[in-house]
């Protein structure tokens, strides 16, 4: 054991499994065990206090097949995705402002990051109130200034609830994404713009030829931070429509949820979890190809 | 010697720390009960009752929201450490008894006929199986029932009560307009099925076989929902809102007519001082159908203590605790002992919850929308995730009864 020891590199890797274990410890036993169990579950037939039974494609069937919710549901979720696009190019001209020399740009930086640290319930509740048709801020303004005659009631209109969460979510994520471009705006050498400035390049082609291909770590972390986000988006839903009108604004989070919780089907719901689980490595893969294929990669030589 | 010192002293802090710790009762009942923290100092009241008894079991006393309750009770469940008692909503017990996690009460109320007698007799069939076995006995009890608007029906002069679907259709195109709304129904646990019950549809076939629902009577029911709907004869709230929306909506005092239970007239009673007797007609559905969001307490099948636990259950539901639970929430328990003095006191009191209390009494065989099944929550989903679009008209009401048929076909069929 103390042979183990006597180098200094050995002791050094000691170290350095010493303090990993505890996070791969955490990261057994709350992601990979139950991300396991969870594939498990879904070819299996269960109820809480019930023995597991074979239940091969059963659930896979039924999903594919017969569950026509689970189609609207997964059509939600992409829908609903394209919160994260709006919000990366809002951000990206948020940042771009911001980025400028302008007087008071750390109070503008602030205000537009503050709903971020906010906790979901909260910008849910506000949110219901501003879209309530009877006293809501929102409807107030559009007859205000005469867009509509009659109040609207967004979160249980089959066409404009899901918009109306598209917005409350992009509100919400909008000044943490600017931060990150922000950063990595502030990350890029000055000398290549004055360059650029020499050789006659105009503001667009700086944009499209610098800045943009140089924010691409920067864009490709909101993306993936993003997609977790508008996958994970239980909190939000559940406050402001909890799915509703019918399965108008039901993503496969909140459908899982109901799945487990409402309707006793751990089993049907962690075969749903399983495709939702490889969607999400699906899009993953494919956000980092479209990236370069080296996105996010952090250069250590330097 | 400083070290044996420091030693000794680190010792003895630790065990007098451990000394001082006041002696935990050994024995322990839950009891989990469903949205009601307001109701603590009674729940305490029950407790300290069952201590005198069982002084040396301690009992924790668990509250969840709606929302909340079903994801505790199954996760609880799950890792084998079900509340002893739990207070269940209408029908969500059929699931938990068929797993096994309800213990069966028949035999207790068969050794104690005291405790049997003080149930109104046919409520038991509430919790009761085809098999003779109940799972649960009576908590509280609140049912749907339709209140109107004096000062709109009279306005639009329509005759009441109403005795019809169609009279019910009728009113409420004769009451809406101009920001008003004729009819108003709360739509969850199958609030509305009385709507579809009145006009002789029925959910299942008798032997909870096969889908009854898709019929040319249920056709012309959602049809007509869903076209007063569009007119907006109904308040689409009817079916989007749960609870507050609804009674919001009903306090706010332009709807004509609203069906639902009792405990909803209340709540929104409590919003709006113009919901009293002299301004709200109660009548029965036609038919007198209703449906039911009532609780009833059980108690799980792998408790330690099923004695102790069936006298905490006693003491929840005897005459001196449901006077208390009566009073506290304008509410029947289905305790016949105290039942009528109770209405007879409201009545005095308070003449729409007299009127309220003594109507939710009767015709206790006309529930409706009640399925005694472990798949009772799945066949609501699927029929209501089905029809809701219809109602909204968002989808074709034949081919809404058609999906929806499919699916509770399908889910009867893996049974």
């Amino acid at each position: 054991m103390t042979v183990l020891f006597k180098t200094r590199r050995n002791r050094e890797l000691a170290l350095v499994w010493f303090l990993l274990i505890p996070a791969l410890a955490v990261f057994l036993f709350y992601r990979v065990i139950p991300l396991l169990w969870n594939v498990v579950l879904s070819f299996s037939f269960w109820a809480p206090g019930k023995p597991l039974e074979f239940a091969g494609l059963y659930h896979y069937e039924e999903m594919f097949v017969y569950d026509d919710a689970f189609w609207v549901v997964l059509k939600n979720t992409a829908v609903f995705l394209l919160a994260t696009p709006a919000a990366i190019v809002i951000a990206l001209g948020l940042a771009l402002l911001v980025d400028q020399r302008i007087r008071g740009r750390s109070v503008y930086r602030m205000i537009i990051f503050l709903p971020y640290p906010m906790m979901v319930v909260a910008v849910g509740i506000v949110w219901r109130w501003l879209y309530n048709d009877s006293v809501g801020l929102v409807n107030y303004a559009l007859r205000a200034i005469g867009i509509i005659d009659q109040p609207i009631a967004f979160l249980e209109s089959y066409d404009f609830a899901m918009l109306a969460i598209i917005i409350a979510a992009v509100w919400q994520i909008v000044g943490f994404f600017m931060i990150i471009i922000l950063t990595g705006l502030q990350n890029i050498p000055p000398h290549l713009y004055e360059a650029a400035v020499i050789d006659g390049a105009r503001a667009h082609h700086r944009f499209w030829r610098i800045t943009l291909p140089l924010l691409r770590p920067s864009l490709f972390l909101c993306f993936v931070l993003g997609i977790i986000a508008s996958f994970l988006s239980f909190d939000l839903i559940f406050t402001m429509t909890d799915g509703g009108p019918g399965l108008a604004t039901e993503v496969l989070i909140t459908h899982i949820y109901k799945l487990s919780f409402e309707l006793s089907r751990f089993d049907y719901a962690a075969a749903v979890t399983v495709v939702m689980f490889l969607l999400f490595i699906l899009l993953t893969v494919i956000a980092n190809l479209l990236a370069g294929g080296d996105a996010g990669k952090v250069d250590i030589a330097d | 010697m400083m070290e044996r010192t420091a030693r000794l002293s680190c010792i003895s802090v630790i065990a007098s720390a451990l000394l001082s710790v006041p002696a935990l009762a050994d024995e322990k009942i839950t009891l989990l009960t469903w949205n009601i923290p307001m109701y603590g100092d009674n729940i305490e009241g029950w407790i300290a009752e069952f201590n005198e008894i069982h002084p040396d079991i301690e009992v924790e006393w668990i509250n969840k929201n709606g929302a909340d309750w079903s994801t505790f009770y199954q996760t609880q469940i799950a890792a084998g450490t079900p509340p002893d008692v739990v207070d269940i909503q209408g029908a969500l017990w059929a699931e938990y008894a068929a797993n096994g996690h309800l213990l069966d009460l028949a035999p207790f109320l068969e050794d104690d006929p005291d405790f049997a007698s003080r149930f109104v007799e046919e409520s038991l069939d509430f919790w009761e199986t085809a098999d003779g076995e109940l799972f649960m006995v009576p908590w509280y009890f609140n049912r749907t029932l339709i209140y109107l608007n004096k000062q709109m029906i009279e306005e639009a002069g329509i005759e009441t009560p109403l005795e019809s679907f169609d009279d019910i259709m009728t009113a409420a195109n004769q009451l809406s307009g101009e920001g008003r709304t004729g009819f108003l129904t709360t739509n969850f646990d199958w609030l509305y099925w009385p709507l579809f019950r009145m006009n002789g549809v029925e959910i299942l076939n008798e032997e909870m076989t096969e889908a009854a629902f898709n019929t040319p009577e249920a056709l012309e029911t959602l049809t007509a929902l869903a076209d007063g709907t569009k007119s907006g004869a109904i308040n689409n709230i009817s079916w989007t809102g749960r609870w507050v929306e609804p009674n919001t909506a009903f306090a706010s005092g332009n709807v004509g007519i609203y069906m639902a239970p009792g405990a909803a007239l209340f709540w929104a009673a409590s919003q709006a001082e113009w919901i009293n007797g002299d301004n709200i007609e109660v009548q029965d559905a036609p038919g007198n159908w209703w449906g039911t969001n009532h609780h009833g307490l059980g108690i799980s099948a792998t408790t330690e203590y099923p004695e102790a636990a069936l006298d905490l259950v006693k003491i929840a539901t005897s005459d001196r605790w449901q006077v208390e639970l009566s009073n506290f929430f304008s509410i029947l328990t289905l305790n016949q002992n105290i039942e009528q003095a109770l209405i007879d006191r409201f009545k005095a009191e308070d003449p729409l919850k007299g009127r309220v209390l003594e109507l939710t009494n009767t015709h206790l065989d006309k529930i409706t929308g009640y399925i005694k099944s472990p798949l009772e929550s799945r066949i609501k989903d699927a029929f209501w995730t089905s029809v809701q679009p219809a109602l909204l008209g968002q989808t074709d009401p034949q081919a809404a009864l058609d999906s929806a048929e499919a699916k509770v076909n399908r889910i009867l069929a893996r049974q």
